[in-house]
């Protein structure tokens, strides 16, 4: 069983989301039932794999591999790394989570559940990919379910209704939309981040095309890819930007970021969970699976750029937060700041640094999906995600003020959960190379403790609104569980962190060696794999 | 030159799938006019019952690898052809499918319908096998003539005439383009058969005579600027027959424009790439831009369709077989994802008697089914994974990419973001807006029939495209060593 693990924990959800069409609608419970098994399916699966991981072996693992067209060069091709394995965890993790937090969710609860499972497996896929074709194709496929699921179950950001009038509302449907920046209904933030999404889909898929095509090789397999494809300095260079830019979009590094709070903001919590956690993940991943692995040389000469804009992303993002009210756009704020860590990390091109990004995605994964699922509760009792309006909730749901400390913890990066392991590997490991940057991101870790404590202490702490005198905690086993298991990973990551950190070694030693130059890729672990 | 007529019963065999049909029609003819009592929905199901035992005649040539000429030529049935003719054939079948329901609110005429949808069917299957500028024009106007009476076909409805009325003056204006396109090169090359035409010198009638032929065929396939057709009369169209004439007619004159610029312009390549790169990036622009302020679903389609077309030129600008073999699979893809698309139409707009995109507003709570069915045809269409068209458009793009047409990739690559938006419109009207009246969309069976196999064969040429693949590649064997740009001469004298 144990080499069709990532067939399982693809598929297991698409198949729930195909049996979810042959559920009556009527049947709720069984409708939530069919998702959550077939997330806990792929969530024991992928916990298997995390653990199985042989890291004195490295390389692809549990790999997969089915010709798809001999004529274009595609196959079915799965694999995880030390990379890929931990991210794939974390999806499935997140989606487990996200079917118990969106339990309550009323309407067409099958269709969403559908979108969500879809959603859930492309990222997944993206994570295991060893195709560029099955990357890309993964990549867009997560695209299109964050459309349906922030329009249809989404929630207009405070304010939208007092500035709409109803001529403006007809001319958005029309070529006025883009025109219209100054609105944030649930539809404009769903098309912008559709359209944001898939135009950096098609500039990294200009890239393939060129790796594709200029490599010579006619094949998309990334291992053929990875030991054979060379190109001249400039057209390496070309691809890396394409690619580089094409998957930051998603990441999202700073200039091309705009659409992504907006998209949390807008997001039901389960969707946000998994939009913060994973899918601006696939980004990073993405640059790292493709750039680092293909283009290691331009990697090496380019990648200053990311370092640059990571210090817009830490600062701008860090700022934005601090003064935003609005505790979604706070949280997603905060994620793009956290990013640019990840970028840095990726930049300093270090073990160090690298692993650190790499448990960094982790860890901001488990941290940020906590408090978006906790902002959904909030939301949800009190309909209402204005920190100036909430207060003195701690009263009402004091687990929930509980878990929400835990969250703001583990996203500042306290010592006991994992996120206070990544952020000091990302800092030491970057130090070499850009001290400056370094001291940016010790700046923002601050930032992100006096956010994190004026978002807390506005809606727990204070005087309660009688408005909101009937706002309810989190009782049932069915809302604490999701909570609870997103806790406990990271603070036993945290405290135990010695194979995760080995599982990431063994992957990020060989890649950053390659890059720098300092030996070739060590090809044992893969030679068996080659067609 | 003589025309001798040496044929042989063994030779007619390859005209089978045509002659049956031709019988197949007779007798639909005349049981309409015998039997007063046999319903419509009747002979629609005897029609098909024809479509589907010529289909798999087709099928048994493509098994068997039946192929020849006829006619000195004029007549050829090679695999391209088979293939093409079972795109045509299966295309036919499903609008008769999506007909039934609609022909139900004709007040006379309704046997005729069928026949006519047939008769063009038969037209255009002959126009698949078509390889010489005679019957290229013969068989275009037989084909096109069916489409004439159908568009008009609602007497009562003034949309219907005015579309009626556009399509046939332009038709008949492509028509006299394309009579006259043909009298040049004739006059040039002293040949009307494709194959013959090779290695002719470059000469300026030569390529007028060609970009007449052109002009025909690009108002047959709708390409810009020879588009302008395409709007009113889709809008106004019977909207079976605008699913019609989406599909059947473009892959027709697809398979004769692969035919002629492969097989008798190969020496000429460089010189009509720049012609199919022009004309894509303005269909595809145009159309995608264009599409983008409609406010009716047909309209939108009618756009979309041009926009689709550019599409298809990427293969025909990147003019290997890889090109063409692309070409063949995206039609595939098309053809479920766009006749699927006009069935959901038919069936919403026989409840809301209007095909205004306001008209799905809440159509997800309406009818969930034919909501997630438009869903996915649109999506196929925009090109997302995992379904059917996004696999035709990476194969599309990978075939310019060998050819290194790189102003044309990224032409394409941003009509596809351009694309994403008009058809979220549609999806957002479905899932995200309330509807005025929650009254349920109830489809008939026939229409769900047809809206099946195109989720079928979207979902299906999206996750396993491996064997159609292949088969698009074995149809188009003969163009593998079409010339490349080395061995390219001038279209012009002295260029």
């Amino acid at each position: 069983m144990g080499e069709y693990s990532l067939l399982i924990i693809l598929f297991a959800p698409f198949f729930g989301a195909i049996a979810l069409m042959f559920v009556p609608r009527e049947e709720a419970l069984l409708v939530r039932m069919t998702a959550a098994i077939a997330a806990g399916i792929s969530l024991l699966a992928s916990f298997y794999i995390f653990l199985a991981y042989d890291t004195t072996k490295g390389g692809f693992q549990f790999v997969q591999r089915y010709v798809w067209s001999e004529e274009l060069g595609i196959a079915f091709y799965l694999g995880v790394d030390g990379i890929g394995g931990p991210l794939v965890f974390a999806s499935a993790i997140l989606l487990f989570a996200g079917i118990f937090v969106s339990w309550h969710i009323k309407d067409r609860t099958k269709e969403f559940y559908m979108f969500l499972l879809i959603l859930a497996a492309a990222t997944i896929g993206v994570f295991m990919s060893l195709d560029l074709f099955f990357l890309y194709f993964f990549y867009e496929m997560s695209v299109l379910p964050m459309y349906l699921l922030l329009g249809v179950w989404g929630s207009h950001t405070k304010g939208y209704l007092a500035m709409t009038d109803p001529e403006e509302r007809k001319l958005r449907d029309s070529i006025g939309f883009i025109f219209n920046f100054g609105s944030n209904s649930k539809e404009y933030a769903a098309m912008k981040l559709t359209l944001f999404l898939s135009a950096g889909a098609v500039v990294a898929l200009m890239g393939i095309l060129l790796i594709y095509h200029l490599s010579g090789l006619h094949t998309f397999d990334i291992v053929v890819l990875r030991e054979q494809a060379h190109f001249s300095d400039n057209v390496a260079t070309l691809i890396w930007f394409l690619i580089f830019f094409g998957f930051a979009s998603i990441a999202p590094i700073w200039p091309l970021h705009s659409w992504s709070p907006v998209g949390h903001a807008a997001a039901p919590a389960a969707t946000s969970m998994l939009h913060a956690g994973v899918l601006m993940k696939l980004g990073h991943f993405s640059i790292i699976r493709v750039a680092f692995e293909i283009l290691p040389d331009s990697t090496r000469e380019w990648m200053w750029v990311a370092a640059v804009l990571c210090v817009f992303s830490i600062i701008y993002g860090g700022l934005v937060s601090y003064f935003a009210n609005d505790t979604k756009y706070v949280i997603g704020y905060s994620s793009s700041s956290h990013m640019g860590y990840i970028f840095l990390g990726m930049a300093a091109l270090s073990y160090i640094s690298l692993s650190g990004a790499v448990i960094y995605m982790f860890a901001h994964a488990l941290a940020t999906s906590m408090l978006f699922a906790m902002a959904g509760w909030v939301y949800d009792q009190t309909h209402s995600r204005d920190i100036p309006s909430l207060g003195g909730l701690v009263e009402k749901m004091p687990f929930i003020a509980g878990a929400f400390i835990v969250g703001c913890m583990a996203s500042i990066g306290m010592p006991g959960t994992i996120n206070f392991i990544a952020e000091i590997m990302i800092i030491v490991g970057s130090w070499d190379k850009y001290p400056f940057q370094v001291v940016v991101a010790v700046l923002g870790i601050v930032l992100t403790l006096a956010y994190m404590f004026k978002m807390m202490r506005g809606l727990f702490y204070g005087k309660l609104d009688p408005e909101h005198a009937h706002a309810a905690d989190a009782r049932h086993w069915v809302d604490r569980m999701p909570l609870l298991l997103l806790i406990v990973c990271s603070i036993t990551l945290g405290i135990f962190p010695g194979h995760f950190y080995e599982v990431v070694r063994s992957t990020v030693e060989p890649m950053v060696d390659r890059i720098n130059h300092v030996a070739p890729l060590i090809t044992q672990n893969t030679q068996g794999l080659l067609p | 030159m003589t025309f001798q007529l040496d044929l042989c019963v063994a030779d007619l065999l390859l005209l089978l799938p045509e002659i049956f049909l031709t019988l197949w029609l007779c007798l639909l003819l005349s049981l309409d006019f015998s039997l007063k009592r046999m319903t419509h929905q009747q002979l629609a199901y005897l029609s098909i019952a024809g479509l589907a035992v010529t289909g798999l005649i087709l099928l048994g040539f493509d098994q068997a690898g039946t192929t020849g000429a006829l006619f000195k030529n004029m007549f050829v049935l090679d695999r391209m052809a088979i293939f093409f003719k079972l795109i045509i054939v299966g295309a036919t079948a499903l609008i008769l499918f999506m007909s039934i329901d609609y022909v139900q609110d004709f007040r006379f005429f309704r046997g005729e319908y069928y026949v006519m949808v047939v008769m063009s069917a038969l037209g255009m299957m002959f126009m698949a096998s078509s390889n010489d500028l005679l019957s290229v024009f013969v068989t275009l106007e037989f084909s096109t003539f069916g489409f004439y009476v159908l568009v008009a076909y609602l007497r009562d409805d003034q949309r219907s005439s005015e579309a009626g009325l556009k399509f046939f003056i332009l038709g008949v204006f492509a028509a006299g383009l394309l009579a006259y396109g043909i009298s040049l090169v004739y006059g040039e090359t002293g040949t009307l058969i494709f194959s013959e035409m090779t290695g002719t010198p470059g000469s300026y009638g030569l390529a007028i005579g060609y970009i007449l032929i052109f002009a025909a065929l690009g108002f047959k396939i709708g390409a810009v600027p020879f588009h302008a057709w395409i709007p009113d009369t889709y809008q106004g169209a019977p909207t079976p027959v605008t699913a019609f004439l989406s599909i059947a007619p473009k892959a027709a004159a697809l398979a004769i424009l692969i035919r002629m610029f492969y097989v008798s312009l190969a020496s000429f390549k460089p010189m009509w790439v720049l012609l199919f790169v022009v004309a894509s990036i303005f269909s595809m622009t145009y159309g995608n831009i264009v599409a983008i302020a409609q406010k009716n679903i047909k309209r939108l389609l009618a756009y979309s369709g041009i926009a689709q077309i550019g599409n298809i030129m990427i293969g025909l600008a990147a003019g290997t077989k890889q090109g063409s073999d692309a070409i063949m699979f995206f039609l595939l893809t098309y053809l479920f994802a766009n006749l699927g698309a006009f069935a959901v139409i038919i069936a919403v707009s026989r409840v809301m008697k209007s095909d205004e995109i306001e008209d799905y507003n809440g159509l997800n709570r309406r009818s969930p089914f034919l909501a997630a069915a438009m869903l996915l045809f649109l999506l196929s269409l925009a090109g997302v994974p995992p379904l059917a068209g996004f696999i035709g458009k990476i194969y599309l793009f990978i075939a310019a990419m060998k050819e290194e047409l790189y102003t044309l990739l990224i032409v394409g690559l941003i009509n596809i973001v351009i694309s994403m938006y008009y058809y979220l419109i549609v999806v957002k009207k479905m899932y995200i807006n309330e509807p005025t009246d929650s009254s349920p969309i109830l489809a008939s069976m026939p229409i769900k029939v047809a809206v099946y196999v195109g989720i079928a064969g979207t979902v299906l040429l999206g996750v396993y495209p491996g064997p159609f693949i292949d088969w698009a590649v074995s149809a188009s064997l003969m163009f593998s060593n079409i010339a490349g740009p080395a061995t390219a001469v001038s279209l012009l004298p002295g260029g």
